[in-house]
């Protein structure tokens, strides 16, 4: 998001001032955020400072009774890609999910500690989810195109969120289907339905979709298991270029996708954080036993 | 993880030590061709480097398979990346052994052979430091470690003696200059064993704790 103007149109949402989370000050208060300070034009400077998006500190979960995520501290970089690993069962997913409030109506699940993006926390009761997530995307392990057309898919978020001239429908359409790496593919049939395309180029939308809407963060959970190698490297290539402009966490069990897209690797077992750090040294000499004997394939 | 790499790597790593067992069996069969001029057993060297250089070529093979096929990280790519290197640093200190058994079968034969007794403590010392080096790799010792790197300073003091007496040889008796350059080209194979023997400390302690210490630095 450093150089906003000349990457994403004008009309993206994520330029407009006066932006906030909380439903509460709505979209009146003249470019006043929860963030203090003017929203989210300045985004991009203020990441670049700290070089930190989120700061997530004693941050603990449960379902239930049951302890999920236990006492983590992590910072993840702006404009870099984290890989959240570990066996299944160990969190990793629970965590990804909290970052964009997905299991607020899972009923039992609560949290404590803070989750930060930019200074602003996360998990408050005031945050309006909805805006949220037009901060902190999500791409979900199977393509969930919706049942209408392509240009339909990717304008469905803008659409909600302001009102738009045709032209600058087109052009913000366009844009994220470029930036998605999928508009040479689908330029000629915009108006045909989304279902008609390959898994892997349905993912592709999927991301432009999340893109649409200007976020700062997009968080991918396992958003190439479903596809075929071919199909898997296109997103893999895809995920190295928008960490030009995006935040990116991403969840994967394939060790070697993790250690192929990502510059931090963060690994996680029974709901605890064992260890973080660039994933060249998570995957060539890791300092902890457990993370050693997962990287190399000796459990999980 | 595809192929089976734990097992594989555990293979890797028996062979690897299997290989450091018979070259260390070589540079103690030299010893005794270097002490007693022992030409029959000089030749048996020679003649069995062929079985060595197999075994450096199907562990080498095997890396590059384990590499393409297993995706190995971790302490899995550090084995087999030291095991790359060691097995070949164990295919040259045979080659030395060859080299010096070739050059005593010809010193022999000339009825020129003489030796300083430095000479044999010189071998025997490098191949201390050959099995020392072997027993590091296999307990994963970096004190051991440690300790063959000093010892290499040691070896080459006694070369610089070895050179000084050949020195003294020529200066008695110049037509023996010929066999005396053999001898030093003896010697110099040991130093440089020894030398063979320090990089593969430097390999366990990249195997054990991921950090290259090469050429001097720490």
């Amino acid at each position: 998001m450093q150089s906003d103007a000349s990457t994403t149109p004008p009309s993206s949402p994520a330029h407009k001032p006066g932006h906030s989370f909380a439903t509460a000050q709505g979209n009146s208060d003249q470019g006043k955020s929860d963030l203090g300070g003017p929203m989210p034009s300045k985004m991009g400077e203020k990441i670049s400072a700290t070089e930190v998006a989120i700061t997530v500190r004693g941050f603990s979960s449960w379902y239930g009774s049951f302890h999920a995520l236990k006492n983590l501290d992590l910072d993840i970089d702006a404009r870099h890609v984290t890989a959240l690993i570990g066996p299944s069962g160990c969190g990793k997913s629970t965590f990804l999910r909290w970052m964009n409030r997905m299991n607020d109506t899972i009923p039992g699940a609560r949290a404590e500690g803070s989750i930060q993006l930019d200074g602003m926390d996360l998990l408050a009761k005031s945050v309006d989810v909805v805006d949220l997530r037009r901060h902190v995307g999500m791409v979900f392990q199977k393509p969930n195109p919706f049942p209408k057309s392509i240009f339909d898919n990717v304008a469905f978020g803008p659409r909600l969120h302001k009102t738009y001239s045709r032209a600058e429908l087109d052009e913000l359409v366009e844009q994220s289907l470029r930036q998605a790496s999928i508009w040479n593919e689908v330029k000629d049939r915009l108006h045909s339905s989304a279902l008609g395309l390959s898994g892997g180029q349905q993912q592709r939308l999927c991301i432009a979709r999340a893109i649409a809407v200007g976020p700062e963060v997009l968080l991918m959970d396992e958003p190439c298991s479903a596809l075929d190698p071919k199909s898997t490297l296109a997103i893999e290539e895809l995920i190295e270029s928008l960490a030009d402009r995006f935040t990116i966490v991403i969840v994967t069990h394939n060790m070697h996708q993790a250690a192929r897209v990502s510059d931090k690797t963060a690994f996680f077992f029974e709901g605890k954080l064992i260890e973080s750090g660039a994933t060249e040294s998570i995957f060539t000499t890791p300092k902890n036993k457990q993370t050693e004997d997962y990287v190399t394939g000796r459990f999980g | 993880m595809p192929v089976n790499l734990q097992s594989r790597v555990i293979d890797l790593r028996r062979n690897l030590l299997a290989l450091g067992a018979l070259v260390e069996q070589r540079v103690g069969a030299v010893i005794e061709v270097i002490r007693d001029g022992d030409i029959d057993l000089a030749r048996k060297v020679r003649s069995g480097d062929a079985e060595i250089d197999q075994m450096q070529i199907d562990l080498e093979t095997e890396c590059m398979r384990l590499l393409a096929l297993g995706s190995p990280v971790a302490s899995d790519l550090r084995l087999i990346l030291t095991a790359m290197r060691v097995s070949n640093e164990l295919e040259r200190i045979a080659d030395m052994c060859k080299g010096i058994s070739k050059r005593v079968i010809r010193l022999v034969e000339s009825g020129n052979y003489r030796y300083p007794p430095l000479l044999v403590q010189m071998a025997e010392a490098a191949n201390v430091m050959l099995r020392d080096v072997l027993v590091a790799f296999s307990n994963e010792d970096m004190d051991l470690c440690r300790e063959i790197r000093r010892a290499d300073s040691y070896i080459d003091d006694l070369n610089r003696e070895v050179v000084a007496w050949t020195r003294e040889w020529i200066a008695q008796d110049v037509e023996k200059t010929g066999a005396a350059i053999e001898l030093l080209a003896i010697s110099q194979r040991i130093e440089r064993l020894a030398d063979i023997v320090t990089a593969i400390a430097e390999d366990t302690v990249f195997l054990v704790e991921g950090r290259l210490i090469r050429h001097g630095v720490e």
